[in-house]
C-alpha cells in the first residue's frame, strides 16, 4: 500500500504507452515504420543484444536447433530493416543444456557477462521455471517461447513475458468446440500419466463438457509404456472420439498399434502434432493417421490459401512447403512451435520503438511497452495469424489451426478464433513492482 | 517389468510368420554391419530417434548377435589352438609409414592450434554448437580420434601438444622426480573417471569458457608433470588421453615406427602379456564408463532413480545419482570380470587358480579392449553424424561472423537421416554391427591370452568359460541399450 503513487504513475504511463504501442505495432505490421535508413538516427551505434537461451543440448536439442535458425532468419530481417531504434541486434547464444539451474547460470551471463538488454527463446517449461526466478533478481526482460501455462498461471514474475506464443490452456480449450461439433460428443482421452498430460485432461474435458460434450474415458498411461494394446480395450464402444497426446519415443508405437487394433473401422482420431513434430507424417508406420486430426501451432504443409507471410517465413528460415529443410527434404522442422521465436523477436523490436530503449536503464519501460500491446494482426511480423497480448497475465492468445490428414499432406479443416482460446486472467503482473 | 515382458511379447508376435527369411536378412544385415564397422569414413548412426527404432525387431537382433557371438565361441573351440594364435601373427612392412622426424614439428604445431583452441573458449562464440574447443575436444577428439587411433595406428604419438614443446625445452634435463613404480597407472585410472564425471554429471561440460578453463589446466598439469617426473613416465602411466589412445591404438592393425608391421586388429595389444593391474583396471573403466553412458540415459535407469523418463528434468537434478552410478558401475563391472576369469581358472587350474588368478585378471584385460571401442562407436555414433556438421560450420566460421572459409559454413545441420526409418534402420544395424564385431574380436583375443596363460587344449578352454559366458550376456546388454527407449 505504500507504493500507491508509484503504482499511480506507472499506470499512467502504461497508458501512454498503450497507443504508442499499438501504433508501432501496427505502422511495424503494415511495414512502414523501418527500413527507412538502415541504422541511422541512433543515439547509440552498439548493438542491442538479445540474449539467446538456447537448448543445445540436452533433451530439447531437436527443437533448439530449429529455435535457433528461425532466430537468426528473424534477426537478419530485422537487422536488413535498419535494426532496432537505428542499432543493429546482435544474438548472444548460451547453451542452457535444457536444464533450470543451468538456465538460471546463463541469464546471469547475459545480465553481467555479456551486457544484454534482454533474454529470449526458451522452451522447456521446466527451463523457464527455473530461470524465471532469476530473471527478476536480475531485472532483465525474459521472453519465453514456452507454450507452457506458467506465465499465466501466475506463477512467474514482471520480468517473464510469453508475447509470441499461445499457452498450452488456450490450445487446448480452443479445440473444443471444432471436436464437439464436427468430430463426436463422446470423447476418450489417452494421455501420459504426468503433469502433462493431466493438463490436457482437465483442460480439454472442461472446454468439451463445456461444449456439451463428454470425456467417457480417461486413459492415463505410465509414462515408461512402451507398448499399448492392452489399454486399448479401456476404450469405450461408444467413444465417438480419441484425443491422444502422447510424447516420447513410444509414440510411433503407440499410432502403429493403434491402428493395428481398429482396423479400418475406427472413431474420428484428434491428436496434438508436439507428438509427432519434426516426424513426416507420411513416415512408414503412420498411414493409420491417414483421415484423422491434428492441432498445429502453425500448419506445417504450406496451404493451398498460404499467406504471402507464411510463403515469406518459410524462405527466410528456408523451410520448403513440407515443412522441411530446404537443403534437406528429410529435415522436417518444428513448424508448430519455432513460429515463435520469430514473433517474439518482433515483439521485442517492436516494444523497443515504442519504448524508445536505449539500454538496460531502460528495461522497465520496455516491459511496460509489451504490457501495452494488445492485438497485433497477421502479417509479416506475425506470419502464424493475429495475436492478442494480454498486457497483464503477460500470454498471448491467437488463431489455433486444424489440420486432416489428407493423403499424406496435414490440411487445415478449422482456424479456431483468439475468442475460443480466451479464458479468466489468473494474475495481473502489473500490479507488481520493478 | 510387466511393460518389459509385454514389449518382448509383442516382438515375439510381430516377428513370427516369418521366421525364415528374417533370420536370412538379420544375418545378411549383420554381415553388412560387421563390414561396415571395419571400413573407415563410413557414416555412423544418431541413436536419439528412437521411435523408429522401437518400431524394429530388434529382440531377433539382439538374438541374433549374441547367437553370433556364442558361435564365435563355439568355433574358436573347435579350431586347432594355434590356428587362433596364428591369425594375430602380423607381417612386416617395409615402407616406414611415417618419418619420427617430423613428430617434434607436428606436435608443436598442435600445441599451438591447442593454444588457439583455448583462445577461442574464452574469446570465440558461446554458443558450444559454433566454438571450435568443445567440438575439437568431444567430437573429434573424444569420439572420432579414438577410432582413428584403433584404425591407423598411434597418431598420437605425434599429434599430442606436449611432447614437441617438451623435446625443444626440457627433454636434455633429467626430471628431478620419479613416478614410484607402485603407483602404476593408478592416476590415469582416476583421471579417466574424473573426465567420464566431468563428460556425464558435470552440468555445462560444452560451455566454451568453462572447458576452455579446464583444458588449459590440464596441459599445463601434464606440461609440468612430463617436466617433473619425466615425458615418458607421464605420459604412459598418468595422461589420461595418452593411456587411452594408446590403448586403442594397440587394436590397430597398423604399427609405424622402426618395424612397421600390419596384423588382425588387436594383435600389438597380444604382443606381449599386460603385466599392469593398473592398466587391466583401465581397460575395464573405459568399458563400465561407455556402457553406464548409455544406460543412464534408458527409461530404465530413469525409473531407478525416480524420473520420469519423458520429463528429464536435466542434468542438475542428476548430478548424484549420475556419479555413484558410474563409480558403481564401474565397480560392478570390474568385479563381474574378475568373477568371470576366476570362475575360469577354478576350471582350467583347481588348486592353483588363486596364485594365478592376478596374473590372469591383468592379462585378460586386453580382451576388453575391442568392446570399449565397440561400445564407443556404438554410442557416439549418434552424435558424431550431427556434430561433425556442426564442426564443419564452425571451421569455415570459426568466430561466427559469417565467413565461409575452406568452402565450408554453407547449408544447414540437418538431422534428416535420424527422422527416417530407412536410415535409422541402417545405422541401428550399424551400430549394432560395431557392438557384434568388437565381442567376435575379444573372443578371438582372450583365446589368444588364454593359450599364453595356461598348458593344453582342455585348460585353454576351460580357463575362458566364465568369459565366455560374461562375452555373450554383455553382448545381449549392449544391444539392448541400443535398443533401449531413451529419455536423455
Amino acid at each position: 500500500m505504500t507504493n500507491i503513487g508509484k503504482k499511480t504513475s506507472l499506470l499512467t504511463r502504461r497508458r501512454a504507452l498503450q497507443g504508442l504501442g499499438a501504433g508501432v505495432g501496427a505502422m511495424a505490421a503494415t511495414g512502414v515504420l523501418p527500413g527507412l535508413s538502415r541504422f541511422a538516427h541512433a543515439q547509440s551505434s552498439a548493438p542491442i543484444k538479445i540474449g539467446f537461451q538456447m537448448h543445445a543440448t540436452g533433451i530439447g536439442a531437436a527443437y533448439g536447433r530449429w529455435y535457433d535458425r528461425t532466430t537468426k532468419a528473424a534477426v537478419e530481417r530485422i537487422n536488413g530493416m535498419g535494426g532496432i531504434n537505428g542499432r543493429p541486434v546482435e544474438i548472444v547464444t548460451e547453451d542452457d543444456g535444457t536444464d533450470p539451474k543451468r538456465g538460471a547460470e546463463v541469464l546471469e551471463k547475459f545480465a553481467n557477462q555479456h551486457g544484454c538488454d534482454v533474454a529470449f527463446g526458451t522452451l522447456f517449461s521446466h527451463v523457464v521455471i527455473g530461470s524465471a526466478p532469476r530473471a527478476g533478481e536480475l531485472k532483465l526482460p525474459y521472453f519465453v517461447v514456452s507454450e507452457g501455462h506458467h506465465v499465466a498461471s501466475g506463477m512467474l514474475n514482471r520480468y517473464t513475458l510469453q508475447p509470441g506464443i499461445t499457452d498450452v490452456k488456450s490450445q487446448v480449450q480452443s479445440m473444443a468446440p471444432f471436436v464437439a461439433a464436427n468430430l463426436g460428443k463422446k470423447v476418450t482421452m489417452i494421455y501420459p500419466d504426468f503433469a502433462f498430460g493431466h493438463d490436457h485432461r482437465d483442460f480439454f474435458t472442461e472446454a468439451v463438457t463445456a461444449q456439451g460434450g463428454e470425456v467417457v474415458a480417461q486413459i492415463a498411461i505410465p509414462p515408461t509404456e512402451t507398448s499399448f494394446t492392452r489399454y486399448f480395450p479401456n476404450i469405450p464402444r461408444d467413444t465417438e472420439v480419441i484425443y491422444h497426446v502422447m510424447v516420447g519415443p513410444a509414440v510411433l508405437t503407440f499410432v502403429k498399434e493403434l491402428g493395428e487394433f481398429f482396423g479400418p473401422s475406427r472413431p474420428e482420431i484428434f491428436g496434438f502434432i508436439d507428438s509427432l513434430e519434426a516426424v513426416a507424417i507420411n513416415s512408414p508406420g503412420l498411414e493409420f493417421l491417414e483421415g484423422t486430426y491434428f492441432w498445429e501451432g502453425n500448419p506445417r504443409h504450406a496451404q493451398a490459401d498460404q499467406t504471402s507471410h507464411d510463403k515469406m517465413y518459410r524462405a527466410a528460415v528456408g523451410v520448403d512447403d513440407m515443412g522441411a529443410s530446404v537443403t534437406d527434404s528429410k529435415d522436417v522442422s518444428t513448424y508448430a512451435h519455432m513460429f515463435g521465436c520469430w514473433e517474439t523477436l518482433n515483439i521485442i523490436k517492436a516494444g523497443m520503438e515504442a519504448s524508445g530503449y536505449q539500454g538496460p536503464a531502460d528495461r522497465s519501460t520496455l516491459i511496460e511497452a509489451v504490457e501495452a500491446m494488445s492485438d497485433m494482426p497477421m502479417s509479416d511480423d506475425h506470419p502464424q495469424g493475429p495475436k492478442r497480448f494480454n498486457g497483464k497475465t503477460h500470454q498471448t492468445f491467437g488463431v489455433q489451426y486444424i489440420s486432416k490428414v489428407t493423403d499424406g499432406k496435414l490440411v487445415v479443416v478449422h482456424t479456431a478464433s483468439i475468442d475460443d482460446g480466451l479464458y479468466e486472467d489468473e494474475v495481473d503482473y502489473t500490479t507488481q513492482s520493478f | 517389468m510387466g511393460g518389459c515382458n509385454r514389449h518382448v511379447d509383442r516382438k515375439r508376435e510381430m516377428a513370427s510368420g516369418s521366421s525364415r527369411i528374417r533370420w536370412g536378412s538379420v544375418i545378411w544385415s549383420f554381415a553388412i554391419a560387421v563390414v561396415a564397422v571395419m571400413l573407415p569414413g563410413l557414416a555412423w548412426a544418431h541413436a536419439a530417434e528412437q521411435g523408429f527404432v522401437l518400431l524394429m525387431p530388434t529382440d531377433i537382433y539382439i538374438a541374433a548377435g549374441a547367437a553370433t557371438v556364442a558361435a564365435s565361441i563355439v568355433l574358436v573351440g573347435l579350431v586347432p589352438v594355434q590356428a587362433v594364435v596364428r591369425v594375430f601373427r602380423p607381417l612386416p612392412l617395409r615402407a616406414v609409414l611415417c618419418p619420427e622426424r617430423a613428430a617434434t614439428g607436428v606436435s608443436l604445431l598442435s600445441t599451438l592450434v591447442f593454444l588457439a583452441l583455448v583462445w577461442l573458449g574464452f574469446k570465440g562464440p558461446n554458443d558450444p554448437l559454433a566454438n571450435l574447443l568443445p567440438l575439437t575436444i568431444w567430437t573429434l577428439l573424444w569420439v572420432m580420434f579414438v577410432v582413428l587411433q584403433a584404425v591407423f595406428g598411434d597418431l598420437w604419438r605425434w599429434l599430442n601438444p606436449w611432447t614437441g614443446l617438451y623435446r625443444v625445452v626440457a627433454a636434455s634435463r633429467r626430471p628431478p622426480f620419479q613416478l614410484p613404480q607402485a603407483v602404476g597407472s593408478w592416476f590415469a585410472v582416476a583421471l579417466l573417471i574424473l573426465l567420464n564425471l566431468f563428460a556425464l554429471a558435470d552440468l555445462a561440460p560444452d560451455d566454451p569458457e568453462r572447458l576452455a578453463v579446464v583444458a588449459l589446466a590440464y596441459w599445463v598439469i601434464t606440461f609440468l608433470g612430463m617436466v617433473l617426473f619425466g615425458a615418458q613416465d607421464w605420459l604412459a602411466r598418468v595422461e589420461v588421453f595418452s593411456v587411452f589412445f594408446r590403448l586403442m591404438a594397440r587394436l590397430s592393425p597398423l604399427r609405424f615406427g622402426p618395424r612397421p608391421a600390419i596384423g588382425w586388429p588387436g594383435w600389438q595389444a597380444l604382443e606381449r602379456p599386460e603385466t599392469d593391474p593398473s592398466r587391466a583396471v583401465f581397460c575395464l573403466v573405459l568399458l563400465g564408463s561407455g556402457s553406464f553412458d548409455g544406460l543412464h540415459e534408458t527409461f530404465w535407469w530413469l525409473a531407478q532413480i525416480g524420473i520420469n523418463p519423458l520429463e528429464f528434468p536435466g542434468r542438475s537434478a542428476v548430478v548424484w545419482p549420475s556419479t555413484l552410478g558410474l563409480l558403481a558401475g564401474n565397480i560392478v563391472l570390474v568385479a563381474i570380470f574378475a568373477l568371470a576369469v576366476a570362475a575360469g581358472m577354478a576350471l582350467a587350474c583347481g588348486q592353483e587358480r588363486r596364485a594365478r588368478l592376478g596374473p590372469a585378471f591383468t592379462a585378460f584385460s586386453v580382451s576388453i579392449l575391442p568392446i570399449a571401442l565397440g561400445y564407443h562407436v556404438a554410442h557416439y555414433l549418434p552424435s558424431f553424424l550431427v556434430q561433425i556438421q556442426y564442426v564443419g560450420v564452425a571451421l569455415g566460421d570459426p568466430f561466427e561472423r559469417g565467413w565461409h572459409l575452406f568452402g565450408l559454413g554453407h547449408g544447414h545441420v540437418t538431422t534428416g537421416f535420424l527422422n527416417n526409418a530407412a536410415t535409422v534402420r541402417v545405422l541401428w544395424l550399424t551400430q549394432a554391427g560395431a557392438v557384434v564385431a568388437s565381442h567376435v574380436v575379444s573372443v578371438l583375443m582372450a583365446h589368444h591370452v588364454a593359450v599364453h596363460l595356461v598348458q593344453g587344449r582342455s585348460a585353454v578352454l576351460r580357463c575362458q568359460a566364465g568369459l565366455a559366458i560374461l562375452m555373450i550376456v554383455y553382448t545381449i546388454f549392449g544391444l539392448w541399450l541400443l535398443a533401449s527407449p531413451r529419455g536423455v
